[in-house]
């Protein structure tokens, strides 16, 4: 895995962490490397310790490394926190002089041979004429230095940034030289970075989050209704600071349930509205679900997964909720469940799911997590937008008319056509409430085929890796960035089926690689293994090999790495 | 040209109990969108669960019959997606106040340009006769020998509490006022509140048409004041008055306060389509 490196910021919530953190990003990413940003938060607003980490590489990377080959930690919380994930040879910056260090921590230090460096970038602010609150940028350029890259693109990062704030962009590239050409650095220091990328470096950067509010905008999406729950909530901030110049409707309701309701009712008027939520969420929409199910009515709704059950850990990453989409809700009513990986296939499936939403009548489940939510990603370029595909038919006598794929005709409402009710009482085809036992057969019958006809048309999951390879991951979500990672960048021969498209299930393909004996692995972030359960549901197979993690934490490049040891 | 009114009867039978209330109610409400030139197809109506909701199927204009307590958030969707329909939300005592009360205040708060209809038989008739916020002190119902343990919910002064645009009180033993009633809530611009006195033959019978007469008294004037209205809502003795109670279309609506809406003459069902993100990806960049 030489062909990577990895630079962490640790430090208090509120001490700027972040905007170190995307100021760095886009400079290495201007520098030439494709970058992978994770970050590391508690659910609070001051304090605590949180972390922004940044791997970068010549080529493509969408997972995390454990260990960093830099650390620099602004307060000695996140010090004593992350110290131990620095690599051998590797660099510790502090600016806390105080920090009292641990005879474990010093034993660590000299073992592994990392240059423990005190950087006073107060000091370096004001003595070069800046404010104290310029320090953060000392610091970023002192990190600059050690690894040897291109001054010019650094400020040209920074100075466009603070020019869109009040501050003096003069004292800000004064403490940013003298951070750069501080006597605090020594030739020893210097970190071999690998070789440059070959690709362009107009590449562009982007959260899961941001993939997913771009596809809802080119998808034609003309209404957002949510309420705030991490890591959903940078769907509303983006769709809201861009609301003028998309002319998208936002509404933030009074809670999840007026925010499922909004989009019901908006989706049975004709416009495409979309909701998006986290775990608990979700849970108070499922009502709303089971209504859009019978109703036909489509609708579309982001969960983007969290860890734990009710406010479990917030801000942390987990995907215990596979179950949930697949299985809540009362009553039995046709759904799909499709499962996001990085920001690109966010862009794309988000506009996938509004299409199938509209087509076959009924409510998309979009599974997300927030280590694809919140993380950045590097790509070149979105991939093409797709055609929207409504499925909106011809009036006909009546709206839910008894068809052999069980999609019945859809108008949208319009003073020239014939009004009908959508309804969540079991109904006949033309919306009038039934409890006829015949009658209640034959229309959840017709709601069921469509299950079917949804089934035939989508896509069985995809195969990536060695084709001849023996031993094959089995997984959905976040699960791909790291096998991908590994297949990529190193000779390890694996392969991975990523489902994107989780429900209705498609099994072919798994069932062909069971009946070559591949030496099957499932993996997923929860402790139960649900997409496993699912399989095994039906097909029978049980997966005999799992590696599950639920702490928290994304799986790192070292998971997998030390699993197939 | 008014618009026949046989033209909202659907096939469909009512399948309420002689004299309730909702006869009236409904014959009102087809009244008035006659009058108004509104076609079937130029309304939407979202129902809630309940004696009311079993009406869902028994009106020809455009809806959705969706949960119990939901029916306000969901005619706002479909209000925000289209303002050209003329959107109603009918619910019940109990489906208002207790399952989606927040969604009344919040309602009222954001004055969506919609009516909501409030049937106050003062119970949940449906599930067979439970207390409801309305339901009278002492009275024994459903599970509740001695009467509900709780206070009452005032609608009116909740509803004034909150500062609304339009508030009437009407009932359904009256459908000829109901009717005026409606006309004026839908032409209205803003979230126009009616609550209706729903007789209810069944599990209200202290409410007799009788005890109605007696203790509903039509105001000859819509207060000026929240203040005024008040002592319409809030009287010393039984009296019931029965008008628009209160009205101020000084009240911006929640769409007119979309910043971002304000020169786009198309509503949002015209508009889907797909959109050229170029502008926006060059801050990814």
């Amino acid at each position: 895995m030489n062909n990577r490196f990895s630079i962490k910021f640790g430090g208090e919530s509120g001490q700027g962490i972040n905007t170190l953190g995307k100021l760095l990003s886009k400079a290495i990413k201007d520098s030439g490397y494709k970058i992978f940003a994770y970050r590391e938060y508690p659910s609070l607003i001051r304090g605590g310790v949180a972390s922004y980490q940044i791997d970068f590489s010549n080529k493509e990377i969408c997972s995390s490394t454990r260990s960093s080959q830099i650390l620099a930690v602004l307060d000695e919380d996140s010090l004593h926190e992350y110290i131990k994930t620095i690599s051998p040879n590797g660099l510790l910056i502090y600016d806390d002089k105080d920090v009292a260090f641990t005879v474990e921590e010093d034993t660590f230090i000299s073992e592994n041979n990392i240059s423990k460096i005190y950087l006073d970038t107060k000091q370096i602010a004001i003595q070069a004429g800046g404010d104290e609150i310029m320090s953060n940028v000392a610091m970023l350029a002192f990190i600059w230095k050690t690894v040897d890259l291109d001054l010019n693109t650094l400020q040209k990062t920074v100075l466009e940034y603070f020019a869109k704030k009040d501050v003096d962009l003069k004292k800000e590239e004064a403490v940013l030289k003298a951070g750069f050409n501080t006597p605090t650095y020594r030739p020893e220091f210097k970190q071999e970075l690998p070789s440059k990328s070959i690709f362009p470096t107009k590449t562009i950067i982007m959260s899961g989050n941001d993939g997913i509010s771009l596809g809802l905008i080119s998808g034609g999406v003309r209404a957002y209704y949510a309420y705030p729950m991490t890591p959903a909530t940078s769907i509303l901030k983006y769709l809201g600071t861009t609301y003028k110049e998309t002319g998208i409707l936002i509404k933030q309701a009074e809670n999840e349930i007026t925010a499922a309701q909004l989009a019901l009712g908006s989706m049975s008027m004709g416009t495409r509205a979309v909701t998006a939520t986290s775990g608990g969420g979700f849970d108070l929409m499922l009502e709303s679900i089971s209504c859009a199910g019978i109703s036909e009515t489509p609708f579309v709704v982001i969960l983007s997964q969290r860890a734990g059950a009710g406010t479990g850990v917030p801000t942390w990453t987990g995907a215990g909720d596979l179950y949930t989409a697949v299985k809540g809700g009362h009553g039995e009513f046709p759904r799909c469940v499709i499962s996001l990986s990085n920001a690109e296939d966010s862009y794309t499936l988000i506009q996938s799911a509004l299409n199938i939403a509209d087509q076959y009548q009924l409510p998309v489940i979009v599974l997300t997590e927030k280590q694809i939510s919140e993380s950045l990603f590097s790509l070149n370029k979105l991939p093409k937008v797709l055609p929207i595909e409504r499925g909106i038919k011809e009036e006909k006598e009546n709206r839910y008319e008894i068809t052999e794929n069980g999609i019945s005709s859809r108008w949208i409402p319009n003073e020239n056509s014939k009004p009908y009710i959508s309804t969540s009482d079991e109904h006949i085809e033309d919306g009038t409430s039934t409890e006829n036992s015949q009658e209640i057969l034959k229309m959840t019958e017709k709601r069921s085929r469509k299950m079917e006809t949804l089934k035939d048309n989508l896509p069985e999951p995809t195969y990536y890796g060695n084709s001849q390879a023996k031993k094959i991951f089995v997984g959905w979500g976040s699960s791909k960035n790291v096998i991908l990672d590994i297949i990529n960048n190193t000779d390890t021969n694996i392969g991975y089926l990523h489902y994107e498209y989780i429900y209705p299930l498609k099994t072919e393909k798994l069932e062909e690689l069971i009946n070559n004996d591949k030496e099957l692995v499932l993996i997923e972030s929860n402790q139960t293994g649900e997409l496993g359960k699912l399989i095994k549901e039906e097909t029978g197979y049980e997966f005999k090999e799992k590696l599950l993690k639920f702490d928290g934490r994304p799986f790192f490049v070292e998971d997998i790495l030390d699993f197939l040891k | 040209m008014s618009v026949n009114i046989t033209e909202y009867n659907s096939k469909n039978k009512p399948t309420w109990c002689p004299g309730c209330g909702n006869f009236a109610i409904h014959t009102a409400l087809k009244k008035a969108l006659s009058e108004l030139d509104i076609s079937p197809s130029q309304a939407y109506i979202s129902f809630d669960i309940g004696c009311n909701g079993n009406g869902a199927d028994k009106i020809n204009i455009y809806g959705f019959k969706g949960l119990h307590g939901r029916a306000i958030p969901l005619a706002i969707g479909a209000h925000l997606a289209n303002r050209k329909y003329t959107v109603f939300a009918d619910i019940g005592d109990g489906g208002c106040l207790h399952e989606g009360l927040d969604h009344l205040l919040h309602a009222i708060r954001a004055n969506y340009n919609i009516t909501i209809l409030i049937h106050n038989n003062q119970n949940f008739a449906l599930t067979t006769g439970q207390a409801t916020a309305t339901t009278q002190q002492g009275k024994e119902m459903y599970g509740l020998p001695d009467g509900k343990p709780e206070r009452d919910i005032n609608i009116g002064d909740l509803v004034l509490t909150m500062n609304p645009s339009f508030y009437a009180k009407a009932y359904s033993g009256d459908p000829l006022q109901l009717s005026e009633i409606l006309k004026k809530a839908v032409t209205h611009k803003g979230c126009s509140v009616i609550e209706i006195m729903q007789i209810c033959p069944t599990y209200n019978r202290e409410c007799t048409p009788q005890w109605f007469k007696e203790h509903i008294k039509v105001i000859d004037k819509t207060a000026n004041t929240i203040e005024n209205a008040r002592t319409f809502v809030k009287t010393e003795d039984e009296t019931i008055y029965t008008g628009i109670i209160y009205q101020n279309t000084t009240i911006p609506t929640f769409y007119d306060r979309l910043e971002n809406r304000k020169d786009i003459p198309t509503e949002l069902v015209d508009e889907v389509k797909n959109y050229d993100i170029s502008k926006l990806l060059k801050n990814f960049e």
